[in-house]
């Protein structure tokens, strides 16, 4: 496990903003992430994808901050979707029984087409 | 027997411990020090460091008497007890002024025939205090006479101007004092509080097991003005040093490499040291290879001298052979089963009445044996599980305990300090990488364990409210299993107050905390959490199956 510092970028793909947490999602940069994805809400997307392909490490307070960002976009009539979780992480979900709350995707390409196709 | 210690060149690694002791009368006058209370496991040094503490402070000149008392061999009925420990102290008092080390151990000696000594050496002012005693002994005043036995070292400093260094010595047993029979009068421990408070005659106080010792200390007037010190087992280094240097009095060599196991085995434990070069010297080999340490070993554990010991610990609350029997299985299942079972169960599993298993229970706790950390009394549990429960041969056992010898040779054990800082917990994380990467442990699980350790930090972090911002970290791997210890100061928890709430009902509070302990309950196969001494201690055990070592 390497763990760099905690950054979150995004980029826009039609109506659907892609969140990219990088680094150990914990108390700190949770705020960040639910920040950013926050942004995007207020701007009117509904459709948030989280991409964890950069994500080391993602504790328990960090696991809480992403149930904030999906009761808040559940609210707002939107849509949270992961992808690229390492094995651990989605474990972590299955652990605590927080699978069935979440939609989850290998990859960028699945959760887009899902969405799109939620959209239809 | 204060001044049997060991010689001082070959007592090992206890420099300061031994030299902030040696300064306690000092420091306690000038009110920089509280009495002491010595802590640690069995047979880890108490006693000895209690006895280089006399000698020293016997032989340096400084105008500070030591007074060494062990409540182990005392009789317990109070009006002996008060006679023995005013004579003892009055014996060792004229020792030190006389600069005799024979009437330290003189039992022989009666109050009688020491009205001379203590007058040939200039000490008739002790002759008051003696009457003063005399008088209640006569009187038949029980409470006055222990008072005044008590207190003759306060008595004796404020004559005689010297002031006196009081170390007691397995104070455990002073619970047992009693008037006619045992349990009659309790709560006479707390008469020490008067001359406890003396800043002439600070007291250094010790005993086993740790948790009786600090729970008589809980009442308050003992608990005031007292510190803690914790003695730590030796580290390995000098474990050997140790070892080596009692095998060399004997003319007899070992290599560090043949030793190894035997050293991991007995966890920097000084007793359990001796014992082995002892059983050392009786194989009459001149050169020590680790064949030979093992079946040292293993009649140590059987029937030498560690064997005897923990029969006593045992024989002390244990007077029935079915008390044995089910305070053997008790600890077997303790041993071997991973997590911890309810009291119900467990006397569904084991097939033992409640109240039998409640009265095993307690003793367990008691002796401070429920939880422990110690391959060498796990051994002799074993050891005799075998010959009492399962009937099997002398040779049999042997065999067995031989086959164990040697396991904790490939054993690693790592220490660190992290600040209560933010994400200070990462660097544990890649500690335990590294430790789980030299024994080859498959990624997946190392990943689980690291967030387990993670979340334990974040909640010492989190909860402790202390002032010394430190987690104290003790990893322990072997083949079978790895073991952390994560040790926080301030606020104590215990595992059934963290309550498990359903998922719905966190979904819908504000914050949607409270995951840590559930995650780390399904990560590890044992959580246990403790208290120790003024820090929470949390034990995170991960048994490691043979599909999660890589080949």
């Amino acid at each position: 496990m390497t763990t760099s510092p905690f950054q979150v970028t995004s980029r826009l793909v039609k109506d659907v903003a892609i969140v990219y947490p990088r680094g150990y999602l914990n108390n700190l940069s949770g705020e960040y992430l639910v920040n950013e994805c926050g942004r995007h809400a207020q701007a009117g997307l509904k459709k948030i994808v989280v991409n964890f392909h950069e994500t080391d490490l993602i504790n328990s307070i960090g696991i809480s901050f992403l149930l904030n960002v999906m009761e808040d976009l559940q609210t707002a009539g939107g849509t949270l979707c992961f992808t690229e979780m390492k094995k651990v992480h989605l474990d972590t979900f299955e652990m605590l029984g927080l699978t069935k709350y979440f939609l989850f995707f290998p990859d960028e390409e699945a959760a887009l087409t899902a969405l799109d196709a939620r959209k239809r | 027997m204060p001044l049997t210690g060991l010689p001082a060149k070959d007592y090992l690694n206890r420099e300061d411990d031994l030299s902030y002791l040696r300064r306690l009368a000092d420091m306690r006058q000038d009110s920089l020090a509280a009495n002491v209370l010595l802590l640690g496991t069995r047979g880890i040094g108490k006693t000895e460091l209690l006895k280089q503490v006399f000698r020293e402070v016997f032989w340096e000149g400084r105008e500070v008497v030591p007074f060494y008392y062990s409540f182990k061999t005392a009789a317990l009925k109070s009006s002996t007890f008060a006679r023995d420990y005013f004579t003892r102290f009055l014996k060792q008092y004229a020792a030190y002024v006389k600069k005799e080390p024979l009437l330290v151990d003189d039992a022989g000696m009666s109050l009688t025939r020491l009205m001379p000594v203590l007058s040939s050496a200039g000490l008739d002012w002790m002759l008051d205090i003696v009457d003063a005693f005399q008088e209640h002994a006569v009187s038949g005043d029980l409470y006055g006479q222990i008072l005044a036995a008590i207190s003759a070292p306060a008595a004796a400093a404020k004559r005689g101007g010297r002031r006196i260094l009081v170390m007691l010595d397995d104070f455990t047993a002073s619970e047992d004092l009693h008037e006619a029979r045992r349990g009659d009068a309790p709560g006479l421990a707390s008469l020490f509080e008067e001359s406890m408070k003396n800043s002439l005659c600070p007291h250094i106080i010790t005993g086993s097991p740790t948790a009786r010792l600090e729970g008589i200390f809980s009442d308050p007037s003992l608990r005031k003005d007292t510190e803690r010190m914790q003695l730590l087992p030796l580290p390995e280094d000098t474990s050997f040093s140790f070892f080596d240097s009692l095998l060399r009095k004997m003319h007899i060599t070992c290599d560090m490499r043949e030793a190894i196991g035997l050293i991991r085995t007995v966890r920097g434990n000084p007793l359990y040291l001796k014992n082995m070069a002892k059983a050392a010297w009786k194989t009459k080999k001149k050169e020590l290879r680790e064949k030979d340490l093992a079946e040292c070993y293993c009649h140590e554990i059987l029937d030498g001298e560690i064997s005897f010991y923990w029969s006593s610990v045992l024989s002390e609350r244990i007077r029935t052979k079915n008390l044995l029997r089910t305070l053997l299985r008790l600890l077997m299942r303790q041993m071997t089963k991973e997590g911890a079972d309810d009291e119900a169960r467990l006397s569904q599993v084991l097939g033992i009445r409640d109240a039998e298993l409640g009265q095993a229970m307690e003793i367990l706790d008691g002796n401070g044996l429920g939880r422990h950390d110690d391959p060498v009394f796990e051994d002799f549990v074993r050891a005799l599980y075998m010959r009492e429960i399962e009937g099997r041969s002398a040779g049999e056992i042997r065999e067995r305990i031989g086959e164990r010898f040697g396991t904790q040779r490939d054993s690693s054990r790592f220490e660190m300090v992290i600040p209560m800082t933010d994400q200070a917990e990462l660097v544990a994380a890649r500690a335990v990488e590294q430790i789980g990467k030299n024994i080859n442990l498959e990624p997946d699980l190392l990943n689980y364990i690291q967030l387990a350790l993670v979340e334990t930090c974040i909640n010492a972090i989190e909860h402790s409210g202390s002032y010394e911002k430190k987690i104290y970290l003790n990893f322990l791997s072997t083949p079978e299993q790895i073991e952390i210890t994560i040790e926080s100061p301030g606020r104590s928890f215990s595992l059934d107050s963290l309550r498990e709430s359903p998922v719905e009902e966190k979904l819908a509070s504000g914050r949607k905390r409270g995951w840590g302990f559930t995650l780390i309950r399904k990560i590890m196969d044992d959580v246990r959490v403790e208290r120790v001494n003024d820090r929470t201690r949390v034990t995170l055990v991960k048994k490691i199956r043979n599909k999660e070592a890589l080949k």
